[in-house]
């Protein structure tokens, strides 16, 4: 009996492998499912995709837009397929970058009329965006480079230079497109997002990184699973940058989170710890959420947090002067759907946030549809009139929000 | 051969109204696409009833170089953005014809659960009718289902982030040949 049992063990352990050769492994699921536990096997959720060739405003139900009395939105361009981080020229040229397409588009102002033109082309996943002293920085996926006195040659750009390269070596699927932010120092801030899901990162993922002219990098903050958008206290100086959280934990879990860099090093929890307090199924069995630092604010579950500057304008009420202002443009890994918004962020003097309440909203038609909304707000930015500036990605178009008087 | 000459004179006609019109005009797709997108040649996908995204999506990929085909590159090559919106609207509401291929029954018993081991459903959705951006494969052309998935395969064919060609890295020749026989001879939802 036992004889022929282990004639039949060691017959199967040789025949499997046979058997697994002739039969190649099925591939994967896709990227975006990596982390989905078999208990949400039948859920249909999943990430929708942009309007590649952009919609027209007059297709869409703009009027559904509202914003608080005293305010008011209108189409500010269109056109820009993709249309995300925004930043502005010493001149007034807005110049707009993409993640899924590779272009960064110029917008300028004639006679009252907005006209975008593509500007650069090519570029892979130009998303982040800072303008300085004539300068136009692009950060694309593996890469940072400069654009000397491009606003004088918009219909001939210059060259790039680099500032950095190879900041992607492995050309594998994950977080890797970029928010830039210039610093009170003169660096560029960028994040290096996480490989996946929930994977355990190498040593320079998952972080936020700064570099100076010269190329030199430094690691600012660590345990940042996809940071897409960041802006400094223009009243302390501090680095303020938002978190998306990991998917497939649930409609209520984990939060997105906007964080406080108050000094250099800060580790926030990515893969051990979630919104501050709540310790991941796999990695955190082995560590405490004590170890880590805790966000500013948790955002809402799955709310996707991209753009967020400080309102440093002249034209919004004085109680907004120094506000936050950002832009969600999720959820969909949730069975029923929020977001979409800009909100609103109040902090107090030490900094501690107030109150956090919604600004643009109407973008969310029906919580339960699929897809549940019409248009995603990407990134805010404050205009030199002191009016906020929206990007919507899923339709290549920018909104303009202003006083009424 | 004779869809191949055929399609070289319908072909020769729909290039002569678009370099004409320039313009979004539904009738020069249908001399290779079939009347109201429902393509009778096996090498030419039906583009009725597919989901609106899908289209725009598709037609920019040829346009910007993602997908290359000797037929589509020109024809995409001076549409814009509008005018892929208005095609894709339009024939993203034409109804899709019956399917007429019948699957080889061996085929269509194997095919649920390659179906399931490569994932299909988790981005074409359940019974592969297509979602947005994500094309409905039941009931499409048997060649052309054959020719994507070898493609997507040995990465010859285009894809925007790139989803799709790992997906097919699993494929065999036999898994393609007996999923482009199944999908072909399932129906698209009416």
């Amino acid at each position: 009996m036992n004889r022929i049992f282990i004639a039949a063990a060691i017959a199967a352990a040789f025949a499997l492998p046979a058997f697994a050769q002739d039969k190649p492994a099925a591939s994967p699921p896709p990227s975006w499912q990596q982390g989905k536990p078999s208990a949400m096997s039948e859920s249909t959720l999943h990430p929708f995709a942009i309007e590649v060739t952009g919609k027209a405003a007059t297709d869409l139900p703009i009027d559904k837009l509202k914003v608080p009395s005293g305010f008011k939105v209108e189409v500010w361009a269109e056109g820009m397929p993709g249309a995300r981080t925004m930043a502005q020229g010493d001149k007034g040229t807005v110049f707009v970058g993409t993640r899924q397409l590779k272009e960064v588009y110029a917008v300028t102002d004639r006679g009252g009329k907005r006209e975008a033109k593509v500007l650069l082309k090519g570029l892979d996943a130009p998303n982040g965006l800072v303008f300085n002293k004539g300068t136009l920085f692009v950060a694309e996926r593996g890469r940072i480079t400069r654009y000397d006195g491009i606003e004088n040659q918009l219909d001939n750009p210059p060259q790039a230079k680099v500032v950095v390269d190879n900041l992607d070596p492995n050309n594998q699927p994950g977080h890797f497109w970029k928010f830039l932010a210039l610093g009170p120092d003169g660096k560029l801030y960028f994040n290096i997002g996480a490989p996946g899901n929930i994977v355990m990162p190498t040593y320079m993922e998952a972080s936020i990184m700064r570099v100076d002219m010269k190329g030199t990098l430094e690691t600012v903050a660590q345990g940042v699973r996809n940071s897409v958008g960041m802006d400094f206290n223009p009243k302390t100086k501090e680095l303020w940058f938002t978190n998306h959280g990991r998917d497939w934990l649930g409609d209520n879990s984990p939060n997105d989170t906007l964080h406080r860099l108050s000094r250099k090093g800060m580790h926030f929890g990515y893969p051990y710890c979630h919104q501050g307090d709540t310790p991941d199924p796999e990695f955190g069995t082995h560590r405490s959420c004590k170890e880590f630092d805790k966000p500013a604010l948790k955002l809402g579950a799955h709310v996707a947090p991209i753009g967020m500057r400080f309102y440093t304008g002249k034209m919004f009420p004085a109680e907004y002067q120094n506000n936050i202002f950002i832009a969600l443009r999720g959820s969909w890994n949730r069975t029923v759907k929020q977001g979409y918004n800009v909100m609103r962020v109040v902090l107090d003097d030490s900094g501690k946030v107030t109150k956090y309440e919604p600004f643009l909203t109407g973008f969310l038609l029906d919580e339960k549809a699929d897809p549940p909304m019409w248009g995603r707000p990407n990134d805010v930015m404050v205009m030199k009139d002191g009016s906020l500036l929206v990007s919507d990605d899923q339709n290549g178009i920018i909104y303009r929000v202003s006083t009424t008087k | 051969m004779r869809f191949a000459a055929l399609n070289a004179v319908a072909l020769a006609i729909a290039f002569f109204f678009a370099t004409v019109a320039g313009a979004a005009d539904p009738s020069l797709c249908v001399a290779c696409h079939g009347d109201g997108g429902n393509s009778t040649n096996p090498a030419v996908p039906s583009i009725a009833a597919q989901p609106r995204q899908f289209i725009s999506t598709a037609l920019y990929m040829f346009r910007e170089g993602y997908r290359k085909d000797p037929q589509m590159t020109p024809m995409a090559a001076n549409l814009s953005n509008a005018d892929m919106n208005e095609l894709a609207a339009y024939f993203s509401k034409q109804p899709a014809a019956p399917a007429r291929h019948r699957a080889r029954p061996e085929n269509a018993n194997a095919g649920p659960q390659l179906v399931q081991k490569f994932h299909c459903t988790q981005c074409h959705g359940g019974e592969l009718q297509g979602l947005q951006q994500m094309p409905r494969l039941a009931g499409q052309q048997y060649d052309y289902l054959r020719a994507q998935l070898s493609g997507f395969r040995d990465r010859k064919r285009g894809d925007l982030d790139g989803k799709m060609s790992e997906s097919a890295q699993g494929l065999s020749d036999g898994d393609i040949e007996a999923l482009a026989d199944y999908i072909a001879g399932l129906g698209a939802r009416q």
